[in-house]
């Protein structure tokens, strides 16, 4: 039992993260960061079936739980930690490390969960231990982002703790496996907006472009990777097969598109690009069918690699440059030639060119929409990958690094572990395309589909082709322009304002009033008001009382003259009083 | 090296344009011989479907989002600092 929590990949993580200091303290720390992912990498291909079974107050808890659904994105999340690791090997803060580890256990703890409480506690976790990742960028924009982003994911863990509890009071039961449409309560809905909030899904995606474009250079690389496909691990879990996530998944990948299309700062674009990416995977996971649950897994896997690889490369040039704005960059395929490569590789990978990952994953869920004759979720899927195209395969590349117009950068080329991260993942995205079989070897289920049919190899030349048409032909209406669009996090942002400003403005000066009022009249008006209660008390209810009160006291101050504190007086007084009762008793 | 080679590309503009519509040449031919066995839906059966959705997808992306940004979206980059 105690030796099966130490198999535990997220263990691993966690006990790593702890001994990061102490391997920093003997000089070992970048050996440590490439050492502890790649172990976790080769070990998990040694996982048993079902592992770390815990009774805990009654609670049956399972802290492992392997298939082949837990195993694919098992080994992608540990093939990002080893590269991400290595993307960061130049930082020397052993914190930034330290939280990444942490946020890698979380996710990794959630994806071999086999009940409700432990998904709980290692959904907690990566919410925790990634707000970190933001703050240590350390500027005040990145500190109240990271507090919208807690605030916004403890609510979603609230309600995802409230489906868990109301569906124990339910059923009694919390293993964690589907759930089936037909039989889902109040409980499993609560359970699935938890897991939609850290999904993206809008109107509760926010969160997302609000807080990345605002962490560090790696922990960006990291954040793009877990919580979201975490998410989408979950969904396919519990919830494949619900109507509502392919209408919502589709509905999010336009949605994501759109934004990214407008947007001017290269991590905000990618950051709203991956609600675009993610909605492919939540729609497939809605569709349900064999085959879109296989295209969730792979595209899930893809994208990982392809969208790190754009936040590498993005990264790299805020690393360099210290900038991240299309209207501040251009020109830099002179100067960073490496990153550029890498950036365009990502770049026509999630856009699906041929013998690239996004090109055998991403036609997949396509296909499974296709066959399942739901075509206008295919045809809002298709120009979402129009979109995509348009704005992460051209206009990101091609206004960081070439542009109208030069930016007079001159930054030097990346450090090594940045380019060795990235042609890691560049390698992976290029591998995928050309041998398909590795990634689909490893999906949940059987794979009889082929990416590579002439028909679907036309459709792809088309929707590529004409939409580099478009963009040739509109290139002037899409310069950046340094602004920023509003989105739903209007809501809590400027709700927060007016909540703040009716707390300072109306509520204080309200209070003010009053307790003038209440000063100077409220206060005059008891007094007064006391003083006639007494005057009624002392003339009104003692006269309607036969003025016995008043009597008493007449009384009192007629016996008080008779006591004139001399003994002797009172000794006389009792002895005449005995006399006097003597005579009566003996004469009568 | 490449970066040579990419600067002597972008000063000959028009071998990029020309190579460029070579390829959609290429595309809308290829679209003719593609074996549409496995057509989902009735725009699978169209030549040169995909190329129209494509391209009025890219524009009206374009034109649709952009619209939206500049008559309502579009803040301050400190909107929200104010």
């Amino acid at each position: 039992m105690t030796s099966s929590i130490f198999m535990h990949p997220a263990t691993m993580f966690i006990i790593g993260a702890l001994l990061l200091p102490l391997a920093k303290k003997c000089k070992v720390q970048k050996v440590w960061l490439v050492l502890v992912p790649l172990v976790a990498f080769i070990q998990i291909q040694y996982l048993p079936e079902s592992f770390g079974k815990v009774e805990w107050l009654g609670f049956e808890l399972q802290f492992g739980r392997v298939d082949k659904l837990t195993m694919v994105f098992l080994h992608v999340f540990t093939l990002m930690a080893l590269i991400g690791s290595i993307f960061g090997l130049h930082v020397k803060e052993s914190g930034q490390h330290v939280a990444a580890w942490l946020y890698v256990a979380g996710s990794l703890g959630t994806t071999l969960a086999g009940d409700y409480l432990t998904v709980f506690i290692f959904w907690e976790l990566m919410a925790f231990a990634s707000v970190f990742l933001i703050w240590y960028r350390k500027r005040k924009r990145s500190i109240e982002a990271g507090y919208r982003y807690l605030l916004v994911h403890t609510f979603g863990g609230l309600v995802l703790l409230g489906g868990i509890f109301l569906r124990y009071q339910n059923i009694g039961d919390l293993t964690f496996e589907l759930i089936s449409v037909d039989h889902a309560t109040l409980a499993d809905y609560l359970i699935m907006i938890g897991f939609m909030l850290n999904a993206a899904v809008p109107p509760i995606h926010a969160w997302l472009p609000d807080a990345y474009p605002e962490a560090t250079v790696t922990g960006a690389v990291f954040m793009c990777a877990f919580t979201t496909k975490t998410a989408v691990y979950v969904l396919a879990r519990g919830f494949a097969g619900f109507e509502t996530l392919a209408i919502m998944g589709a509905i999010m990948t336009l949605y994501g598109v759109a934004y990214a299309v407008i947007e001017n700062d290269a991590r905000r674009i990618l950051a709203y690009h991956i609600v675009s990416q993610v909605g492919y995977m939540v729609c497939a996971v809605g569709i349900g069918t064999e085959m879109a649950i296989n295209g969730a897994s792979a595209h899930a896997y893809a994208h990982i690699l392809y969208k790190a690889l754009l936040f590498m490369g993005i990264g790299s040039v805020l690393e360099m440059t210290g900038r991240s704005k299309l209207s501040e960059l251009g020109g830099l395929y002179k100067y960073m030639p490496y990153t550029m490569i890498f950036t365009v590789i990502g770049g026509i990978a999630i856009s699906g060119f041929p013998l690239t990952s996004g090109f055998i994953s991403k036609s997949m869920i396509i296909a499974a929409a296709g066959n399942n004759h739901q075509i206008v979720i295919l045809s809002m899927l298709l120009l979402a990958a129009v979109g995509t195209f348009l704005s992460v395969g051209i206009k990101l590349p091609y206004f960081v690094f070439f542009g109208p117009n030069d930016s007079g950068l001159t930054p030097d080329e990346a450090p090594w572990n940045m380019q060795l991260a990235m042609g890691m993942a560049a390698f992976m995205c290029i591998f995928l395309g050309f041998y398909p079989d590795y990634l689909y070897d490893m999906l949940p289920y059987a794979v009889a589909y082929h990416p590579y049919t002439s028909y679907h190899l036309t459709e792809t030349f088309h929707l590529l082709g004409f939409t580099g048409l478009g963009f040739y032909i509109m290139v002037k209406y899409l310069k950046p322009h340094d602004v920023s669009n509003l989105d739903l996090d209007w809501f809590y942002r400027r709700g927060a304002g007016w909540f703040m400003w009716v707390a300072n403005k109306p509520i204080s000066s309200t209070n003010e009033w009053v307790s003038n009022v209440y000063q100077n009249i409220g206060l005059r008006l008891t007094m007064a008001l006391a003083r006639a209660l007494s005057w009624f008390d002392w003339e009104g209810i003692d006269w309607a009382l036969d003025g016995s009160a008043r009597g008493v006291v007449k009384g009192g101050e007629q016996v008080r003259q008779f006591q004139t504190g001399k003994l002797q007086h009172y000794i006389g007084a009792a002895v005449a009083l005995l006399f006097i009762v003597l005579i009566v008793v003996v004469l009568v | 090296m490449i970066v040579n080679f990419l600067t002597y590309l972008r000063e000959r503009p028009a071998l990029l344009k020309w190579s460029f519509l070579a390829y959609l040449a290429f595309a809308i031919i290829f679209d003719f011989y593609a074996d549409r066995h496995h057509a989902h839906f009735w725009g699978d059966h169209l030549v040169g479907y995909w190329a129209v959705f494509g391209l009025l997808g890219c524009l009206g992306m374009i034109v649709f989002c952009k619209g939206l940004s500049h008559v309502w979206l579009e803040r301050d980059k400190d909107h929200y600092d104010k």
